[in-house]
């Protein structure tokens, strides 16, 4: 049943793979430190030079990998040191982590993050080789009108999960699936939203538009935040990174149950890391904040939400693994890296790229171990990076972003449309919208029409055969539910509130 | 002092996405189909999501919600500047090449960001080097030389 794993040690294990993933942990590190630029800014710019180095495709989705799971480790320094989360899966460590700072426990309370994102992702990794494989073998019974109503059912979930607004996450989503929509259609060979531009006849390109969404929005967003004081300016003194045996005792518990809690909540399509960091961190405090120490520099609150948003960016490859759904924006982008290479993951995956996907989950115990062997000993020199000033990093940014999108085609009208999909992109981050609803559609629009088109030819038209089945059925409830209790539960209660008053 | 009104900028975005969802549905229809096997064609799917979209924006029409911050028009104008200056980097990468054109925009954007005019001219040059270096020698992709220069 393992074969797998021992194929992907084989892989994970040669020299330039053990390369890649080291490389990928210390760049994902570095990244994550940066404040505002996270996994998704990470992978954007540095994807296209994963291509230019012609990488096969499982080292290239090793090293990006890598760079994920060092950006969740990564993002809680500047959540620690200077009360601004580093990405969106550390806006809960600024609670507990800087009132830990300001105590002059900034060591301590580094080392005791890094254990704990350790602790965490260690349960997922172990969660996604014992249960990637189960889940793709019940996959393999999935015809197209199962993944089609399976996709529906991501959305659904995603819309209820992520975000704020559920109808903005709604919007999100259509428009990402009207972007991949854009190009010849496969079926016919007509073209669609093409307005006679060659240069659109294959469609909006993948790193087009993740460069542009995420990279150059948030240049523009950078230029905001220059004005505003978020957070401390200073450093505050570190110490020796360091942790005792007492801290780790006292959260043994704490890392365990959120390790496990980030884990379920990553294998969910739709939701990452930033929703296990608050649902983590609310259950913790629920349970074990009997003195009100939570918020004021409790280890247990600092360990919650890093155990569980580690584990969440692990868990997210379960649902990209074995069901080509990812589990959130970062996985969605993974699963876009992967289809240019034209490996479409899903149930297959395990038997027809084992390379791949063994490669991959054995890439992750590796990257996890020189993770925290990394952020230990050199949390310390990775602090400095956030001493980086806006002035070095923007324009670095920038050329990263036209060189990247240049050496693809060696064309500007890429480069324009780059800087029109950034314009899009922040103005949507302005309205409120969050990004990962958008590149999810984007990703998965593709798919989700093939797959009703395909069901749909084989039952002749006769729209049923969408939910005949008990898998799609039951995916169809599950959609529906989502959508309706959350609604219904607020009605309920708010009748109960007011009885009762 | 915000540009918007948050409820206002929602509204707008409503009635926008409202005529986008038109458009998508008004092309989708004038898409000439040829013979076909497939009973759904390439319409189907596009005038589905605008109908969707349609329904969506009229909810937010209705009940706008939360916004971002807008910008100050002190920042407005900066980020039209930072925008201006990608613009003018994307129309002089290939005519003035990569080491010009990134040097300068470099030590622009620098300067937007609050960096002295010293510190911005030596963050151009030394950075437009580096990563011409990096890019040609480390990572083998050709940029452009600039072909005002023959």
């Amino acid at each position: 049943m393992f074969d797998f794993l021992i194929d992907g040690f084989g892989v994970a294990l040669t020299p330039l793979n053990l390369g890649l993933a080291f490389l990928g942990a210390l760049l994902g590190t570095l990244f994550g430190a940066l404040p505002g630029i996270g996994p998704i800014n990470g992978i954007a710019i540095l994807m296209p030079l994963a291509y230019t180095l012609g990488l096969p495709a499982e080292s290239a989705l090793i090293m990006l990998a890598g760079i994920y799971t060092g950006a969740e480790y990564g993002g809680r320094m500047s959540s620690i040191l200077l009360n601004v989360p580093g990405d969106a899966g550390a806006v809960m460590t600024t609670l507990d982590g800087h009132p830990l700072a300001k105590k002059g426990l900034a060591g301590p309370a580094l080392g005791l993050s890094a254990v704990s994102s350790f602790v965490g992702a260690t349960i997922a990794i172990l969660g996604l080789t014992l249960f990637a494989p189960l889940l793709a073998r019940t996959a393999v019974l999935f015809g197209p009108a199962e993944f089609f109503a399976l996709m529906v059912f991501a959305f659904s979930s995603m819309s209820v999960m992520m975000g704020k607004d559920p109808v903005k996450t709604a919007i999100g989503a259509v428009l990402g699936v009207l972007i991949a929509t854009v190009g010849v259609d496969s079926g016919t060979g007509v073209m669609r939203f093409t307005f006679d531009m060659p240069e659109l006849y294959d469609g909006i390109d993948f790193v087009v538009m993740i460069i542009g969404l995420f990279a150059i929005s948030e240049i523009l967003l950078m230029l905001e935040h220059a004005n505003r004081k978020d957070g401390d300016s200073e450093l505050p003194p570190l110490g020796r990174v360091f942790v005792g045996m007492k801290e780790i005792m006292l959260c043994k518990w704490t890392m365990l149950r959120s390790g496990l809690l980030g884990f379920i909540i990553g294998v969910l399509p739709g939701t990452g890391a930033s929703v296990a960091g608050a649902v983590s961190y609310t259950t913790e405090k629920r349970l074990s904040d009997r003195d009100g120490t939570f918020g004021k520099g409790d280890w247990r609150g600092l360990a919650a939400p890093e155990a569980a948003n580690n584990a969440s960016a692990a868990g997210s490859f379960v649902p990209m693994l074995t069901l080509g759904i990812p589990g959130s924006g970062t996985t969605a982008v993974l699963l876009g890296a992967l289809m240019l290479y034209n490996i479409t993951p899903g149930p297959m995956m395990f038997s027809e790229n084992p390379e791949v996907a063994g490669g991959l989950i054995a890439s992750l115990y590796i990257g996890n171990i020189v993770l925290l062997a990394l952020n230990l000993p050199l949390a310390g020199l990775f602090a400095r990076v956030l001493t980086i000033p806006r002035w070095v990093l923007i324009p670095a940014i920038a050329i990263l972003s036209f060189v990247g999108v240049y050496q693809l085609h060696s064309d500007l009208t890429a480069i324009y449309l780059m800087l029109i999909i950034g314009i899009f992109g922040y103005l949507l981050r302005k309205l409120g919208f969050s990004l990962a609803p958008v590149i999810l559609g984007y990703v998965l629009g593709g798919l989700m029409e093939e797959n009703l088109r395909r069901a749909l030819a084989i039952s002749g038209g006769d729209t049923s055969i969408l939910w005949q089945s008990g898998i799609s059925l039951g995916l169809w409830i599950a959609a529906v539910a989502l959508l309706v209790l959350p609604w219904l539960m607020g009605r309920i209660k708010a009748k109960y509130v007011s009885r009762a008053s | 002092m915000s540009l918007f009104d948050n409820r206002a900028a929602d509204r707008g975005l409503a009635i926008a996405l409202i005529g986008l969802a038109a458009f998508i549905a008004s092309q989708a229809l004038s898409l000439e189909v040829p013979f076909s096997y497939d009973p759904v064609g390439p319409r189907a799917f596009p005038i589905g999501l605008a109908i969707l979209l349609s329904i969506l924006s009229l909810v937010l029409l209705i009940r706008p919600g939360e916004n971002g911050e807008w910008p100050s028009p002190w920042v407005a104008v900066k980020l039209l500047a930072v925008l201006g200056l990608l613009l003018l980097y994307a129309l002089l990468f290939q005519r003035l090449g990569y080491l010009i054109s990134s040097g300068l925009v470099i030590a622009a954007l620098a300067r937007l960001f609050s960096a002295s005019w010293l510190k911005a001219v030596i963050t151009g040059v030394l950075m437009a080097i580096g990563s011409y270096w990096l890019f040609t020698m480390g990572l083998g992709i050709t940029l452009p030389g600039g072909s005002w220069f023959g």
